[in-house]
């Protein structure tokens, strides 16, 4: 038990130590320093939703079309930062394999970490100031939109795991990494509900671990103006079988990593 | 007490393996000197770093019964975008140690003065050296893993490791990778001879200098 323990502290001193100094060198110290890190999915959702305002019109399918916008961009910028970020993220942090009580996962974990911390900041944020404007509603369901956003976050992380890898085993994963979070677009819910789409579609939908997620989140803000559809197993089943063949891919590449 | 048993160690060469280290066996016991001697090549420095946890062998194990420095040697360790006084931050919370106490010895240690408010990229490979023995020193550990490093420094830098790890701290175990028949014959108690992949232990250090020499 003791051992535990011991085992605890220094994982808690080592997830801060690296939070720390990952703030520091990507943000510095200067002007903002660290709050940097809600601006880029805080500008995304502001500017993206302006635009669509005035395109399509204050609403659609009866809720803010701003609301919408922002409800969808932060979750997906999150998800693309945090792939991104964990491209080659062992080779670029071979220093770190020089302190034995720093593992690979560590810092995988500490990437999502922020950009999750950032990104929920941002929320907050924007929620306010929108629903002090008037377009954005107060959360129907507060319980829902948390309980969306870590289901979401949990299966970005896994996501990640297996990433992190499988871009040391290959290059072609780097190079066709944009494309394909282009792509996924449509089927990470960001831009419209499940019943608002033809039936054969919502079929396929169901297997998107993401759309379940965005659903919830779309009901916990929006309650029943939205008809949401979700089945929260889905993203829990796919988040755990990912995380387990992460976790051994992970292992099996820092026995082969080469550090310089 | 470190314990190599059987390390095999391989790296992707082509379509291929290359072997460079090939059934070592090694314990380093607690404050004894350990010299690793072999041509450029040899795979000292891959055997340091294993037994320092950086890479992980192919086949083997390595047990560790004491606290083991992270390999000092002419990269690694530090973070080159951040400053010498981030650096020290960083590894004092890792390693849970109360940062002011690593800051006062780091600065008397290193002489570097505003120089460790500079980004350690901009840093000479003797100043990193000057850093990296600091913090080590600073942390205390019961084995420190060298890796040619201290021949890099000037004359004042040498005087201080001698005196602050082998007069010092002559309790504690060391592993010295080196080109140096002096320094070797002079601090070791043992040395491990490289060539080829294998590795020869003596226990007589002249024995294995003359060994070594005509490789």
């Amino acid at each position: 038990m003791n051992s535990f323990a011991a085992g605890w502290r220094i994982q808690r001193r080592v997830i801060g130590a690296l939070m720390i100094r990952e703030l520091v060198t990507r943000f510095g110290r200067e002007n903002i320093g660290f709050l940097w890190v809600m601006v880029e999915p805080l500008l995304f959702a502001v500017l993206v939703g302006i635009i669509w305002r005035y395109m399509k019109g204050p609403e659609e399918h009866g809720v803010s079309i701003v609301a919408f916008i922002a409800s969808g961009y932060i979750p997906l910028t999150f998800f693309r930062n945090s792939v991104n970020r964990t491209v080659r993220i062992f080779s670029v942090n071979g220093s770190l394999m020089y302190h034995r009580q720093i593992k690979v996962l560590d810092f995988v974990f500490v990437r999502v970490l922020i950009e999750m911390i950032g990104s929920m900041m941002a929320y907050l944020f924007i929620g306010v100031i929108l629903i002090v404007l008037n377009e954005f509603p107060i959360p129907a369901d507060l319980g829902a939109l948390i309980l969306g956003w870590f289901l979401y976050c949990f299966f970005t992380f896994s996501l990640c795991l297996v990433l992190a890898p499988l871009s040391e085993m290959s290059d072609v994963l780097e190079k066709i990494m944009p494309v394909t979070t282009y792509i996924m677009i449509p089927f990470s819910g960001t831009f419209n509900m499940v019943s608002w789409l033809a039936p054969e579609a919502q079929r396929a939908m169901y297997f998107s671990p993401f759309v379940h997620s965005m659903e919830l989140m779309r009901y916990g803000i929006f309650g029943d103006r939205v008809n949401a559809q979700w089945d929260v197993s889905v993203p829990i089943a796919a988040s755990l079988v990912i995380t387990l063949i992460g976790l051994a891919m992970c292992r099996r590449v820092r026995r082969e990593l080469v550090v310089e | 007490m470190i314990q190599c048993e059987q390390i095999n160690k391989s790296y992707p060469m082509g379509s291929g393996r290359k072997q460079v280290l090939r059934n070592i066996d090694l314990q380093v016991r607690p404050g004894e000197h350990i010299g690793f001697l072999g041509r450029n090549g040899a795979g000292k420095t891959t055997l340091i770093k294993l037994i320092g946890g950086v890479e992980m062998p192919s086949s083997g194990k390595i047990r560790r019964h004491m606290s083991v420095s992270w390999p000092l040697g002419f990269g690694g360790g530090f973070q080159g975008s951040l400053t010498g006084y981030d650096n020290a931050r960083f590894i004092a919370r890792i390693y849970g140690h109360e940062y002011r106490e690593i800051r006062e010895f780091v600065e008397d240690f290193t002489e570097l003065g505003p120089q460790l408010k500079m980004p350690v990229k901009t840093y000479s490979s003797g100043m990193r050296a000057r850093l990296a023995f600091a913090l080590s020193l600073a942390i205390e550990f019961d084995c420190y893993l060298i890796d040619e490093v201290i021949m890099v420094g000037d004359a004042n830098f040498q005087r201080k490791c001698h005196n602050e790890l082998f007069d010092k701290r002559a309790d504690r175990a060391v592993v010295l990778a080196s080109h140096s028949p002096q320094l070797i014959s002079e601090f070791c108690d043992r040395a491990l001879v490289l060539d080829q992949g294998e590795g020869t232990i003596y226990t007589n250090v002249d024995e294995a200098l003359e060994v070594y020499s005509a490789l």
